[in-house]
């Protein structure tokens, strides 16, 4: 077998091709390429307030003062920057928890029966097909000004997606791992908590995920329709008073404001849920001292007796 | 010591045009220290016994008794693929079919099974970090920590490469001798269950058992010994004359 394996030419490893070099592989570097986007519409919206297309156009600089002034609380509204926000997000979180643990309450019922599935499945289908502004408008009329209307509009917008989620979770729950828990005997609390939980996480966190967004949309523009306070109807303040910076510069807000919710609240969470999810450089660390342990096993008296070029191989 | 006594079975899946057997007048008496290994064509009915066995499937006529000193027996499973807990670590899947998983003595014994797999030091890692083999491993270490009377293994090395199954086998042979366990063993490979068995039985399509060899030689047998070989070759031979060799 050594005689064989001297007789093979010895291969080359492949040399990886470097084409990148330069100005190409800087920019294919990963934070320049995520810095190069705003970069990019930073100089595309002064070209175009070069342009003067239009005199209620907003310059970047105005936008920045009029956002920089309302984190220094002066303002022209009669809420401030805070305040707003404050009030949106004790909604927003109202409606979403209400969304969240009636969501996974019917799609739980759905997804383990047939006929809960059947009662509910084409009230979701509406409440899916309906647009936010009808929920906003109707909610607007009935509820007339305060707190009911944005947080229902929150709830409907949102809880669809989590029904969905739920349903599909429970439908796809590994029946494999239930036969092998029930095959040794597992008691049913300890499946529930071990098992049927955990097998649903990435279910609930795609709901979590999707009923947030989507219920934040729905509850702004509720409140442009009902309410008189909140940061729909700060936007709708600042597009009566014909600041197109400022409706820009609120919706900026909301952009800061979803990206720190995603990167230091959603990621957290699903880094910290997910942990167990195996990153390939681990995978990679342990099938080399597999493959170790199994060459030492095939051969007790001595690995190292084994031609070296066997072993890398 | 663990007792199988298994009367006139017979399972069916579906109804009516649609119905299939999958098993049809099983007759069998097992007992001891004894590593029985069920052969035969894809579709036989061999996992399906074990899941009858196991308390997955339900008969559909007939009885099963698996009794150790007049008690029910304790079981334990290995599948075919390891079916871990993937959002659990490696500890904590032996720990997950443990009677008392909070006993301090429960931890003792699924770390003392993990070293007889040689993944002592891998406790604490998620499944999804180790390779096919090693968690076919702990899947293993799992069913020998619940120190079942008896063991049921449904083709556990069937998804591995050559070299890891090899090494496998003979780490299961040397717990089915430390410990002095029954193992019924479902496989697909003759020279597999040559190698293991003190006893093979050899289903047929239709879920009938065939044949019930008792394979008299001595442990540790080596798949490239020549009396292994003979041996196979003769139970090869009887698929041959019970015309179960897929075409």
């Amino acid at each position: 077998m050594t005689a064989v394996t001297e007789q093979v030419p010895k291969q080359q490893p492949p040399v990886k091709k470097d084409d990148d070099t330069g100005l190409v592989a800087f920019i294919k570097k990963p934070i320049v390429a995520r810095l190069l986007f705003p970069t990019l519409f930073i100089a595309l919206w002064l070209f175009v307030d070069g342009l003067e297309i239009s005199k209620v156009f907003p310059a970047p600089d105005r936008v920045a003062q009029f956002m920089w002034d309302e984190l220094r609380l002066e303002t022209l509204a009669r809420t401030n920057l805070y305040e707003t926000l404050g009030l949106s997000l004790v909604r927003l979180f109202s409606g979403f928890a209400v969304s969240m643990v009636v969501g996974t309450a019917i799609g739980l019922g759905m997804g383990l029966s047939k006929s809960v599935d059947a009662f509910f499945h084409d009230w979701v289908m509406a409440i899916l097909a309906m647009p936010a502004l009808v929920w906003a408008l109707f909610l607007g009329l009935v509820f007339g000004f305060g707190h009911t209307g944005p947080v229902l509009a929150t709830i409907l917008a949102g809880i669809p997606f989590v029904i969905i989620n739920v349903r599909e979770g429970v439908r796809n729950t590994p029946r494999d791992l239930f036969d092998m828990a029930s095959a040794f005997g597992v008691p049913q609390n300890r499946m529930t908590r071990h098992l049927l939980i955990p097998s649903l996480m990435p279910f609930m966190f795609a709901a979590a995920r999707y009923g947030f967004s989507v219920g934040w949309k729905g509850l702004v523009l509720a409140e442009v329709f009902a309410s008189d306070r909140g940061m729909g109807w700060m936007i709708k303040f600042w597009y009566d008073a014909h600041r197109s910076f400022a409706v820009v510069g609120y919706a900026f807000f909301f952009v800061v404001f979803a990206f720190f919710l995603e990167k230091f609240v959603f990621d957290k969470i699903y880094e910290r849920t997910f942990r167990w999810r195996p990153s390939a450089g681990a995978i990679e660390l342990v099938e080399e001292e597999v493959e170790e342990h199994f060459i030492d096993a095939l051969d007790p008296e001595g690995a190292s007796t084994l031609p070296k070029q066997i072993r890398e191989d | 010591m663990a007792h199988i006594k298994i009367a006139n079975l017979r399972k069916e899946f579906g109804v009516g045009d649609d119905k299939v057997v999958a098993l049809q007048n099983v007759n069998l008496d097992i007992e001891g220290h004894v590593f029985v290994s069920i052969v035969g064509p894809s579709g036989c009915g061999k996992s399906t016994l074990l899941n009858i066995l196991s308390g997955i499937e339900t008969p559909s006529s007939g009885t099963v008794d698996i009794t150790q000193d007049r008690h029910d027996a304790n079981p334990g499973y290995v599948f075919q693929a390891a079916r871990l807990l993937p959002w659990r670590s490696v500890m904590d899947n032996l720990l997950f079919v443990q009677p008392d998983p909070d006993a301090p003595e429960a931890r003792e014994r699924c770390q003392r099974y993990l070293d007889m797999v040689h993944l002592g030091d891998k406790g604490d890692k998620f499944p999804g970090e180790l390779s096919g083999g090693m968690q076919q491993r702990v899947g293993i270490a799992r069913a020998f920590a619940v120190e079942p009377d008896v063991l049921f293994m449904d083709e556990p090395f069937s998804h591995l490469d050559a070299i890891t199954a090899r090494s496998l086998r003979r780490e299961l042979h040397d717990m089915w001798q430390a410990t002095g366990k029954t193992i019924l063993f479902v496989t697909h490979d003759v020279g597999e269950a040559v190698e293991l068995s003190s006893r093979i039985l050899v289903f047929a399509k239709g879920g009938r058992l065939e044949d019930d060899i008792t394979v008299d030689m001595p442990f540790p047998r080596d798949a490239a010994d020549e009396n292994v070989a003979v041996a196979k070759a003769h139970v090869l031979k009887k698929f041959e004359d019970l015309d179960l060799v897929a075409t």
